[in-house]
């Protein structure tokens, strides 16, 4: 761990109590955190240096019945990163938006809410952003089977099996 | 519709046409990347009498590159039905053909000729820009022939066009509601 | 004059790719816009699920047309990472070569689109078939022209032979003098001058609440460049130098990309150089390619493409397939928040100006 990185994190263990930290390489750390929790840890970040929101994410752990939301922040200054987690319930995802520290987090909400069904109290704005009339669960959820989707709504070409072709390829007239 | 159908006129008038293709400048997918090669220096796609154009009221073929997405076919329908005739359409790449890649994905559809008549398809992910040309070739063949006729299909099928674009899209209408 | 409701895209000359704008205007000036992404959304992080890790090989270059290689390579690096793979030297340093050479593609293809929409045909000629050079390289190592599928987890897919090195050495000997006509071209024009200077305008604060990276953040004077803060591949031991410009309007980025083909190719020749003899792929797991188990983990990728920060978030639970992949585009909040923000205020001739050089690209917000 870098050294700007471990100071990083001493500062957060004063404001967060039974931090779960998951080294993934030198310059990136995964923090798993209970709900209440990640709104100050993501401040006390951004004052930090790291203030640039790469991605929001989510991750359908569908066998524990929970979301798991991602977080990745970047500084520019040394080039680390943090991910910080956090699992949400599955059958009422519901959260708590970050769009007042990132703007662009509002979209980012958007699309989870648009793909994942997850709810962000206070982003009002949820229309559906990416998809036209969807008419089914939100996509992105394991149990969401897109080929059953594609088979019902769009369907295939029907190909007529040339024999005698086969028969050639098989006799070895000519190659396949 | 059989060859000997056209009248004199008739066949004079495709002759011509072939002579003069207007390409609807719209990029549905990723193989409109392979059409600015095509386009310029290298490859010059106008010493076959070809170019791109702006408008759909203007042009003479809907050149439909790779995959479609739902949101998109409702636009490609729209863009077609306001070409004026004789139209004709090129479908680029296999995933217009049966899906390609994204055979299962929730998203694109799997066969263009299900929702509008498509007189050739180019197949290959990308197809190259030689293809491209050999495709154009073709086509100017099949219309001096009188073979290119899918905007006459379009008509006399209206019907089931129409019903499988309803049941793919469950509505052609174009919701461009202002994004408040 | 009251206000008319306009629809810039999807079909529309101006537009780059298949992505709308909605704008209310007034008289010449935009008052309102809002962008309308979706036209190219076919659900790639539904289908890398579905797939085996190696048949995710074919569809990953496909989520951005104009920069395959930097999806690749963003794939393979974050299985590797989750996996601890090291990768032969070599590989890397053939990494690096194709990355550069698909930015300088990248970059030479940002020339059509800004000469289109300026109405100075030339450059788009020129920059297409420049472009096309690189792409036979591309098709004589990995034998197609836009989608490669070379990068793969644990290396690449064939050695980059003598043959190769030289041809890539003439075309970046060709690519170098041709820069200069460019420069006459462009840049030493008067009408670029007066249609691209001061329009498009973004400061330096604004560009970094917003998120916005790669040149657009770089053409206000912001010197942050993955490449150098978060190195990857062997890019901290090249020499190369990061372009910035204190302007922040379209002509600044328009320079800063032109700038930048110098520095790839003077990092692809180091490349060459310094590129040791060795293997060029290791297998990621034991058994069957097709069968390959990445263990259990979490990585985030990312690397500097032309447009900026590209990066990938992977899961993996141990088995066959991605857990979950998310994708983040490289133009995302130029995209959304900047579309918003920012071109209320511009006219409407302007408005496929800001599109073009801040490089709003559709497949990769879509995906």
């Amino acid at each position: 761990m870098m050294n700007s990185m471990s100071n990083t994190v001493e500062k957060l263990k004063r404001i967060v109590n039974n931090l779960d930290i998951t080294k993934v390489d030198e310059r990136e750390i995964k923090l798993e955190l209970p709900n209440e929790q990640v709104l100050p840890t993501l401040l006390a970040l951004k004052e930090d240096g790291y203030s640039h929101l790469s991605l929001i994410t989510a991750v359908d752990w569908i066998d524990e019945g929970k979301f798991e939301l991602v977080y990745i922040l970047y500084s520019w200054d040394n080039g680390g990163k943090f991910l910080i987690t956090t699992k949400i319930n599955r059958d009422t995802p519901k959260f708590v938006t970050v769009k007042h520290m990132w703007p662009i987090a509002r979209y980012y909400e958007r699309e989870l809410h648009e793909f994942f069904g997850i709810k962000f109290e206070g982003n009002n704005d949820m229309r559906p952003l990416f998809l036209e009339m969807w008419d089914d669960m939100p996509p992105l959820r394991k149990d969401f089977d897109p080929f059953e989707y594609s088979k019902r709504k769009f369907p295939d070409r029907e190909y007529q099996k040339d024999v005698i072709h086969e028969a050639k390829i098989i006799r070895g007239d000519i190659d396949g | 519709m059989a060859v000997d159908e056209r009248s004199l006129w008739e066949k004079i008038a495709d002759k011509l046409r072939s002579r003069s293709l207007w390409m609807l400048h719209y990029c549905t997918g990723c193989g409109a990347m392979e059409l600015p090669p095509t386009m310029t220096s290298r490859f010059d796609m106008e010493r076959f009498g070809m170019g791109p154009m702006a408008t759909p009221r203007q042009a003479d073929i809907l050149f439909i590159t790779g995959y479609l997405s739902a949101k998109t076919l409702r636009r490609v329908i729209y863009t077609y039905e306001k070409m004026a005739e004789p139209r004709y359409v090129i479908g680029f790449g296999s995933c217009t053909l049966n899906g390609g890649i994204y055979y299962d994905s929730y998203a694109t559809i799997n066969r263009l000729d299900y929702y509008i008549p498509v007189d050739l398809y180019i197949a290959g992910c990308m197809p190259r820009p030689e293809a491209l040309l050999e495709a154009f070739n073709e086509l100017m063949r099949m219309i001096r022939r009188g073979e290119a006729n899918g905007w006459k299909k379009y008509k006399e099928n209206y019907e089931w066009y129409k019903q499988n674009q309803i049941r793919s899209l469950g509505e052609v209408f174009v919701h461009d509601e202002f994004h408040e | 004059m009251g206000e008319v409701k306009l629809f810039f895209g999807p079909n529309h000359p101006g537009m780059h790719g298949n992505f709308s704008v909605h704008m209310y205007v007034e008289g010449d000036t935009v008052e309102k816009a809002r962008p309308l992404p979706g036209f190219l959304h076919r659900g790639f992080e539904k289908l890398m699920e579905r797939r085996l890790w190696y048949q995710n090989l074919a569809l990953i270059p496909r989520i951005c047309v104009p920069e395959p290689d930097i999806n690749e390579a963003c794939y393979a690096m974050a299985v590797e990472k989750i996996a601890k793979i090291d990768v032969p030297e070599r590989a890397q340093w053939i990494r690096m070569i194709v990355l550069e050479l698909a930015r300088i593609a990248s970059h030479l293809m940002s020339f059509p689109g800004i000469g289109g929409t300026i109405g100075l045909y030339t450059s788009s000629f020129w920059g297409v078939s420049d472009r096309d050079r690189i792409l036979d390289i591309f098709e004589s190592l990995t034998g197609a022209r836009v989608y490669h599928m070379y990068i793969i987890p644990g290396g690449v897919r064939k050695d980059l032979t003598p043959k190769i090195q030289d041809l890539i050495f003439n075309t970046l000997n060709y690519i170098e003098e041709r820069l200069g006509e460019y420069e006459t071209l462009i840049f030493k024009n008067r009408i670029v001058h007066t249609r691209l200077k001061g329009i498009a305008l973004l400061d330096k604060e604004t560009a970094l609440e917003l998120g916005v990276t790669g040149v657009g953040l770089r053409a206000t004077g912001v010197p942050y460049d993955i490449r150098k803060v978060d190195s990857y591949l062997f890019y901290d031991k090249v020499d190369f130098e990061v372009p910035t410009a204190t302007e922040g309007d379209a002509y600044a980025r328009v320079y800063l990309k032109y700038l930048e083909i110098y520095q790839s190719i003077k990092i692809i020749r180091q490349c060459l150089e310094k590129m040791p003899e060795g293997k060029i792929n290791v297998p990621i797991s034991e058994g069957n390619a097709l069968r390959y188990r990445v263990p259990k983990g979490q990585a985030y990728v990312h690397i500097e493409s032309t447009r900026g920060e590209y990066g990938y978030y992977m899961v993996s639970d141990g088995g066959e397939k991605p857990y979950r992949v998310a994708v983040r585009g490289a133009s995302y909040p130029q995209t959304f928040i900047g579309i918003e923000k920012y071109l209320p205020g511009t006219r409407i001739e302007d408005v496929p100006i800001w599109l073009s050089t801040m490089d709003v690209c559709a497949p990769e917000v879509d995906r």
